[in-house]
């Protein structure tokens, strides 16, 4: 049986456990643990291996949804996780660190996958930090060889604002498509 | 409105067929000439069962498309915020229940028009008719969705029919003029603002009706929606002037909210456009998608991802979008009149650009003959993503 997955993947923190648990009809499944390195900064307990939820569909099939570990030295989990994967959403935090940096990491880092499927990009935390603007973003896409990218401010916790970014990256990958 | 016998015409949403017959049965107990079920249009009330998984998107819809009509909804409980013409009962509903907001619909409706009939015996009551289980699924929920997305559609899109693109007379309906429209005075009264940097304000025939920050970039609106969207949608004529925000200003838009310029300029853009386009497109050239709108912030068009997934492939004609997505000339001509009153579009028009929209345009067409593999597993995905979005967005 097709097992189709939808992958969530960004730095830690930006909200890819908070977004998987907002789209997923089931409890999801994480494997957080107390961070015990600079993590520990950002949030006390972060994943380790993946966040795991499931979409129901009308007909009885289900979508997974996998939240890869944010930390770089998982990233060998990246590529499991990515494989039979249908497309990429890209959560980045608006609030920390160098954002454009991290969305120039995260497009290199799933180049593969991004160009056998799509990718849409949320920004969270705007409200916190409006700076980088979803224009620098697009920008930044640009620069990247990645025109047309899905670029959307989203609040990890609606359900709303994350089925949107589904939606739209599904439609790059078919406009054609239609519920 | 209401028939010669006062009988109330009420007409409901979201039931399947056994719900329906269920609700009649209810309907009939309730007594002769109270009210019989009618078609949306020439409904003089509403029922809606909030309990409903669509429930309060169909609550939001009626109060949009039908301001003016009295809703009756049913709900295990109240309701956290009140409404004037919402009457509400909480379940199960009983008779008596629900013949008092029958009459209460009567005296919300025009003077003169009612006269109530005789209420019923009150029966034992029964138990929450099988009309208003929420449990029960509708027939087809995604078909559902559809109708209901598309209702709602007109009041972002207006409800202009196809007309013959090839047909220069029919063809001249499709355009407007954004400057005419309350769309070019704020776009202009923006760029003033920008400029001094300091508040302005627009003023209809009422008074003040918009003002607009450059500082915080927030747009504050002194009207109600429907309000404003009847001020965008006509032409301006001369009825709307620029003012500086001056001192006595002050007080009056601290007790008003705020919102991006950015919001307020696509929902202008939607209004006045009405499904046409800014005299001057072209039909035939390529349109350019340089950024998605932001549409987790933004209200969403009908088909709008659709739309913008196509141009996002590279320059595809505003003709091939409407026949490549088998979608109505309105949808894509309001989504592009939004885009580019925001800037995130632009039409290419060198010969070199137009033949690559032809070669995109047949590639997809391709692609749609092909039906790639994972097109019914997207379709279905896409289903549930609806009416989770539409679901959320009416709860919240």
């Amino acid at each position: 049986m097709s097992h189709y997955k939808i992958i969530f993947a960004g730095p830690v923190g930006a909200g890819k456990t908070t977004a998987v648990t907002a789209a997923s009809d089931i409890p999801p499944v994480r494997t957080d643990t107390a961070a015990s390195d600079e993590v520990r900064d950002i949030k006390p307990q972060t994943t380790v291996a993946l966040d795991y939820g499931a979409m129901k569909l009308g007909d009885g099939s289900t979508i997974h949804l996998y939240g890869t570990p944010g930390q770089e030295r998982f990233d060998f989990m990246w590529e499991i996780l990515t494989e039979g994967g249908i497309a990429l959403v890209l959560l980045i935090d608006n609030s920390r660190g160098d954002p454009l940096k991290q969305l120039r990491f995260y497009l290199g880092a799933f180049s593969g996958f991004i160009r056998k499927t799509a990718v849409a990009v949320g920004v969270t935390h705007m409200d916190l930090q409006s700076s980088p603007s979803l224009a620098d973003y697009q920008a930044e896409l640009d620069r990247a060889g990645q025109p047309g990218v899905p670029v959307f401010e989203v609040d990890a916790r609606s359900r709303r604002d994350v089925c949107l970014l589904i939606e739209a990256v599904l439609s790059v990958i078919d406009p054609v498509a239609r519920a | 409105m209401m028939t010669a016998h006062n009988t109330l015409r009420l007409c409901h949403s979201g039931m399947d067929k056994r719900s329906l017959y269920a609700f009649e049965l209810f309907l009939s107990r309730v007594g002769p000439n109270a009210c019989q079920i009618s078609d949306e249009e020439s409904a003089d009330v509403a029922f809606i069962d909030l309990d409903n998984e669509l429930g309060p998107y169909l609550l939001e819809g009626h109060r949009l498309l039908y301001p003016a009509r009295p809703l009756i909804v049913s709900a295990r409980r109240p309701l956290t915020g009140k409404h004037p013409l919402t009457l509400e009962i909480t379940k199960p509903v009983g008779l008596s229940a629900f013949s008092a907001a029958l009459e209460q619909v009567r005296q919300l409706l025009p003077a003169g028009e009612a006269s109530a009939p005789a209420a019923p015996a009150e029966p034992a009551l029964p138990a929450a008719p099988p009309a208003l289980d929420s449990r029960q699924p509708s027939a087809d929920p995604i078909s559902l969705l559809r109708q209901i997305e598309e209702r709602l559609s007109t009041f972002y899109v207006g409800s202009m029919p196809d007309v013959d693109l090839d047909d220069l007379a029919a063809r001249s309906a499709i355009y407007y003029t954004p400057e005419h429209f309350l769309q070019g005075v704020i776009a202009r009264a923006i760029a003033h603002a920008r400029e001094i940097q300091r508040p302005v304000r627009i003023d209809d025939p009422n008074g003040a009706a918009l003002y607009l920050d450059p500082r915080s970039g927030l747009a504050y609106q002194a009207r109600s929606a429907n309000a404003l969207r009847a001020l965008a949608q006509l032409p301006t004529r001369g009825t709307v002037s620029l003012h500086r925000v001056e001192t006595h200003d002050t007080p009056a838009l601290e007790s008003l909210a705020g919102r991006p310029f950015e919001a307020l300029e696509w929902d202008i853009a939607l209004w006045a456009s009405r499904g046409r386009v800014p005299v001057g497109t072209h039909l035939d050239h390529p349109v350019r998608l340089l950024a998605w709108p932001n549409l987790t912030r933004l209200a969403v068009p009908p088909e709008a991802m659709r739309i913008a997934g196509l141009w996002s492939k590279g320059g595809i004609s505003l003709r091939d979008t409407v026949r490549l997505l088998g979608v109505p000339q309105r949808y894509v001509f309001a989504f592009y009149s939004a885009c580019l009153a925001l800037g995130h579009v632009e039409q290419l028009s060198t010969p070199g650009a137009v033949a690559v929209a032809r070669h995109n345009a047949l590639a997809v067409g391709t692609a749609e003959a092909a039906a790639p593999p994972m097109r019914g597993l997207f379709k279905r995905i896409l289903g549930k993503l609806l009416g989770a979005r539409l679901g959320e967005a009416a709860a919240s």
